[in-house]
């Protein structure tokens, strides 16, 4: 009778079947390891601990591809000694090109080296400043969905003298789902840092308004002085105040600052806190932006202020009226409306000079109008901008409507319809004796 | 934007391109106030093939001129576009800046 076939073994072979499932149970491992967090930090240390340990290597590190510097920094580095870890992390960077993973990160491929000291392409100064004696290395890049994101290697077999093509192909199928892993995790990583960023320019956007007047509205007498203020960003930098330097006075005040973002509103929170410390007091217009010209012209990064400062006398229509390098102001009365003359000096904070105040006599039912540039830079789809004279044609043709200032500010957003608005856009309507 | 700096009968000349505005101007910053700190003067900066500037761009001139001042220095800017020198009229930068219609001009003056 035959009996089952007999098939004979060597030990050697068993060795190598027992070694093979060992290692795809441990590569299952990492790909659960993997899974199990998200934290950056994390996971970095625990894939690297598995894969010294599956690879059975002396040290293992990850080199981390920096975009922005196009340079390869060590992020992880697992060897036996810590103070070696801390040295390249914080002392060595790699071109592309440059040493083993420098050449794998160029090139794309992974690269097996028995004999490290023998290879010209092996980067010597970090043996050098470690004191480790790297020996054989298997070098693998990590490639992800948007390409290049780092290297990984491990170094010196602990059971033989050089690493061979089968730890090649077992380290090359643990890079790539630890490549993945990391761009996860740096995408988490992102996504926490810009929900932090959001919140904060929330909380500076708050910030930023509570420095604007509590009402975008005053009524002094017969002066009504309303305001509309848009912001681009979440924090912008265009300003407007109303205060009451002395008695039966208002001042009126709009201004943009240069720059954008968080920098352009911490500025113009300084400008709007300086200038009501400044204008106390003061009827001259000019003489103020003067002052405040002398206080800001410390400022960082040649920040400057471009700005109308009108002071009103309440009771009777009597402006003094002084513009520092901002758009002049627009005068709607008796059915017109036109752009007044008047000598503008330069922005404030920038050079020591004296800003003129001129004269200005409302009459029953006059409008003046005080815009930033936001109004008409705004640009539409094909890049075009509005222009300052076409703005002026719009408001020309409307002068007469009771809700101008809403009127312009639609007439902006729908011409930049479908862009993202690109600058802050501030309108001040001072109104004389109109009927409310 | 592209920044080129060469000698031009001995004088430093910036020549810049394309657009500037709030991602270029820290590259500006650090090739203009590098010049600065050298106390480069005069440095002529060439604003032919300049499409845009905002003011982020302005400000990075403010305080190169400012720096330049500090020591008695010249910022010439030279070759401004029209539609940028409209800018510089309109928001009275004209009064700031010492402008130039050429290289040679800004040389000679």
């Amino acid at each position: 009778m035959l009996g089952e076939p007999k098939i004979t073994v060597s030990e050697a072979y068993l060795r190598d079947v027992e070694k093979k499932v060992e290692d795809l149970k441990a590569l299952r491992e990492v790909s659960a390891l993997i899974s199990s967090t998200l934290d950056f930090n994390d996971l970095m240390t625990l894939v690297m601990e598995k894969a010294k340990k599956v690879m059975n290597a002396e040290a293992c590190s990850i080199l981390l591809y920096n975009k922005n510097t196009k340079k390869l920094e060590f992020e992880v580095a697992i060897c036996k000694e810590e103070t070696a870890s801390e040295i390249l992390r914080e002392k060595i960077t790699l071109d592309l090109g440059q040493g083993i993973a420098g050449w794998v990160a160029e090139n794309l491929k992974p690269l097996l080296i028995r004999d490290a000291g023998s290879d010209d392409r092996f980067f010597k100064d970090a043996d050098k400043l470690t004191g480790f004696k790297t020996k054989s290395l298997l070098a693998v890049p990590l490639v992800g969905r948007g390409g290049l994101v780092g290297v990984a290697e491990i170094i010196n077999p602990k059971n033989k003298d050089s690493f061979d093509d089968y730890d090649s192909e077992i380290f090359q199928t643990l890079c790539r789902q630890v490549a993945i892993a990391i761009e996860n995790a740096c995408f988490y990583k992102e996504s926490l840092e810009k929900e932090k960023m959001r919140q904060e320019l929330e909380i500076a956007s708050a910030l930023q308004k509570s420095f604007l007047p509590d009402s975008p509205f005053f009524k002094r007498d017969k002066l009504t002085v309303s305001a509309v203020n848009i912001s681009a960003a979440k924090v912008g930098g265009d300003l407007y105040d109303f205060i009451e330097p002395v008695e039966g006075k208002a001042g009126i005040l709009i201004g943009d600052v240069s720059g954008k973002g968080v920098s352009g509103a911490l500025y113009m929170a300084k400008i709007i806190s300086d200038f009501r410390f400044i204008a106390k007091e003061i009827a001259s217009p000019g003489t103020a932006l003067q002052l405040l010209n002398t206080q800001l012209s410390r400022a960082p990064r040649g920040m400057f202020l471009t700005a109308i400062y009108i002071i009103a006398d309440i009771h009777t229509g009597e402006l003094l009226i002084t513009v520092a390098g901002h758009p002049p102001p627009l005068i709607l009365s008796g059915g017109g409306a036109a752009v007044m003359d008047i000598p503008s000096g330069p922005p404030v904070g920038i050079l020591p000079v004296e800003y003129p105040s001129v004269a200005f006599s409302l009459k029953k039912g006059d409008k003046l109008l005080l815009l930033t540039d936001g109004a008409f830079e705004a640009k539409n789809k094909k890049g075009e901008r509005i222009g300052f004279e076409k703005l002026l044609d719009f408001i020309k043709r409307h002068k007469n409507e009771e809700q101008l200032v809403q009127m312009v500010i639609e007439h902006v957003k729908r011409f930049s319809k479908g862009t993202e608005m690109a600058d802050d856009l501030t309108m001040v309507e001072l109104a004389w004796d109109c009927v409310a | 934007m592209k920044i080129e700096i060469s000698d031009h009968k001995g004088k430093k000349v910036m020549a810049l391109s394309g657009e500037i505005d709030m991602h270029e101007s820290p590259y500006l910053r650090k090739e203009l106030m590098a010049l600065v700190g050298k106390k480069t003067t005069p440095l002529v900066v060439d604003f032919q093939a300049v499409s845009y500037i905002d003011s982020s761009g302005i400000a990075t001139f403010v305080e190169g001129l400012k720096g330049m001042m500090a020591f008695g220095g010249k910022l010439q800017l030279v070759s401004i576009p029209a539609g940028i020198m409209e800018i510089f009229s309109f928001s009275k930068l004209d009064k700031v800046f010492e402008i130039h219609g050429s290289v040679d001009d800004a040389l000679n003056s």
